[in-house]
């Protein structure tokens, strides 16, 4: 059998083009495969690890509210109301630090814990997803 | 004759009335907002078109748009559904200057129904009994204690423009009546821009009961009564035909009491006169004059399609059925299955839908429109599916409504099924013996 080196380099120039790791390619008669172990795959990994790794960190220290719900966060009980809180505030477990409206309901958040306003982490009418941080309370 | 209707709703509703279209052979347009591109309701309609972001006010509320795609693809009628636009005056007002078809009565009785103190003075003419209270706003505070007193308390202060329990306020003795009064007016220019309130007496053990109406102006015809008193917060949860606790001869009285007084109307559509039921004694509560959620069950038992009924009414001015030809058979039970967490105090719940599984089988029908991979968007209603059912008693709807809940599997979201099946099984539910105050009192959301 006559090896088709052209074809061979044609279907390695693709596979880097196109950053491919295997290929196979059939005319009927012949069938070629190309393929090259992959030396960037161990590092992604190695990068996916490690950010894992922070976000389980900040997890953990995170003290705060956190999103029980998907919607709209409001940080005023009304448009152009004052805000329930504001950085620096003392809030009580269970007194409502903002609104997330979901379905047509407003519903009242409360604080998690007693505690200092530490970090606002969204805007008034901000779409925020579940568990998602909201405010920092120290 | 009606071509090609345009949609201005979404869901399950946008659904039914596509359904109604194709076995009518009627083309159908759907709008949507920017976040229900994926939604059941584009992919079923022939056309479709995006109106808007996902809030509904700058979408589905939205009458520029809706009315550019009424034009763009060349619609000869608007069907609105229930909520969103349905009962709101103006945007009809607009369709009639403009000669474009509205499937439903007039603006002029939207207007007059929408508005519940003129709604109550009109249901007092036509020979409707209505709750005892002030028949005007209440002006001052001297006012609303002298009706107060007269009514005896415990008196109901509620909006003009109200709905849906906002702005409502019970008043148990004289002395917090003031300060009551004064709350309820806030709330109600808050959420109405309208902060007329009335004084009405208040119910304590009441059920809600409804008439479905069909009129094309001149022929009025009902579809039987609908129990509607297992709700939570005035939200209905779960409906009924016939009530289970309505003698004959109640019956009898008020279905004709109903259309009666609807005669005198020149109604145009379907309609719905809501009452409370307390004490063998009926009282007005209002009307509604659209199609509603819980339609499906007087469809079930008396074999009328009601949607295809309002398409002919709006298309050719004539209600081609007679009373004498309808038929009740057996019983209907329909569940409003809500994306929400019944035991977090109903937490809404949207996400995306991971498995489903819609049940079937005999007497069993779902209005619904999620599938599986579908995400319940945030912006919307939390009601995702209506499971309906027919028996040929309530003994054997309860239990085909058992079974088929067994059957539905929604996962990736909470839903209310597992309440539904509570409630069904409850020796208070199986005895009659509830009221609208039952569930958020009862054993089932308090233990």
């Amino acid at each position: 059998m006559e090896i088709k080196k052209d074809k061979i380099k044609e279907l390695v120039k693709i596979l880097d083009e196109l950053k491919l790791t295997e290929l196979s390619y059939s005319d009927g008669k012949t069938s070629i495969k190309v393929g090259k172990s992959s030396t960037t795959s161990p590092r992604i990994i190695e990068q996916n690890i490690s950010s894992f790794t922070s976000a389980n960190e900040q997890a953990k220290k995170f003290i705060g509210v956190k999103s029980p719900m998907v919607g709209t966060a409001y940080l005023a009980p009304k448009p152009g109301a004052k805000p329930f809180i504001s950085i620096g505030a003392k809030v009580k477990k269970g007194d409502t630090v903002l609104i997330i409206e979901a379905m047509k309901t407003m519903n009242h958040i409360p604080s998690t814990q007693d505690g200092e306003i530490e970090e606002i982490l969204i805007k008034d009418g901000e779409s925020v997803e579940f568990d998602q941080e909201l405010i920092k309370i120290k | 004759m009606i071509k090609k209707i345009l949609i201005a709703n979404r869901g399950e509703i946008a659904v039914r009335i596509i359904r109604a279209c194709k076995e009518l052979n009627i083309k159908c347009v759907a709008v949507y907002s920017s976040a229900d591109k994926d939604a059941m309701h584009v992919q079923l309609a022939d056309e479709s078109v995006c109106i808007g972001p996902a809030k509904a006010v700058d979408s589905y509320l939205n009458i520029p748009s809706l009315l550019s795609a009424y034009e763009l693809t060349g619609a000869d009628s608007i069907h609105p559904g229930y909520g969103f636009l349905s009962e709101n005056y103006e945007f009809v007002k607009i369709l009639e200057d403009h000669k474009i078809n509205f499937i439903g009565p007039s603006s002029d009785l939207i207007k007059k129904m929408g508005d519940k103190i003129e709604a109550k003075k009109i249901a007092k003419d036509l020979g409707l009994p209505t709750i005892k209270g002030s028949d005007h706003g209440i002006k001052n505070i001297e006012q609303a204690k002298k009706v107060a007193e007269k009514v005896g308390y415990p008196v109901l202060i509620k909006a003009a423009g109200g709905g849906g329990g906002k702005g409502m306020k019970i008043v148990f003795e004289s002395k917090d009546l003031e300060k009551n009064i004064i709350d309820a007016k806030t709330e109600a220019k808050n959420f109405f821009n309208n902060e007329e309130v009335f004084i009405e007496k208040f119910f304590q053990n009441p059920r809600h009961i409804e008439v479905q109406i069909l009129s094309d102006g001149k022929k009025v015809i009902h579809l039987g009564e609908r129990d509607c008193t297992v709700q939570r917060r005035y939200q209905k949860l779960i409906e009924e035909t016939p009530s289970p606790v309505l003698s004959k001869s109640e019956r009898k009285k008020l279905l004709e009491t109903s259309v009666n007084s609807i005669s005198k109307l020149n109604y145009k559509g379907a309609g719905t006169l809501e009452f409370i039921y307390e004490n063998g004694e009926f009282y007005f509560l209002e009307m509604n004059t659209r199609l509603q959620v819980e339609h499906p069950v007087s469809e079930a038992v008396s074999g009328v399609d009601l949607v295809k009924r309002q398409i002919e009414i709006a298309s050719t001015n004539t209600l081609n059925l007679e009373q004498s030809n309808i038929t009740f058979n057996g019983h209907a039970i329909e569940c409003r299955i809500n994306a929400e967490n019944f035991l977090k105090n109903f937490q809404p719940s949207a996400g995306r839908i991971s498995s489903c599984h819609i049940p079937s089988g005999p007497g069993t029908r779902v209005d619904s429109a999620i599938y599986q991979g579908y995400t319940i968007q945030p912006f919307y209603d939390s009601m995702i599916a209506k499971l309906i059912t027919h028996g040929i008693d309530r003994s054997s709807a309860i239990s085909r409504s058992l079974r088929a809940l067994d059957e539905f599997v929604i996962s990736g979201i909470d839903t209310t099924i597992n309440l539904h099946q509570e409630i069904l099984k409850h020796k208070d539910f199986l005895t009659f013996n509830y009221d609208v105050n039952w569930l958020t009192k009862s054993d089932i959301l308090n233990n």
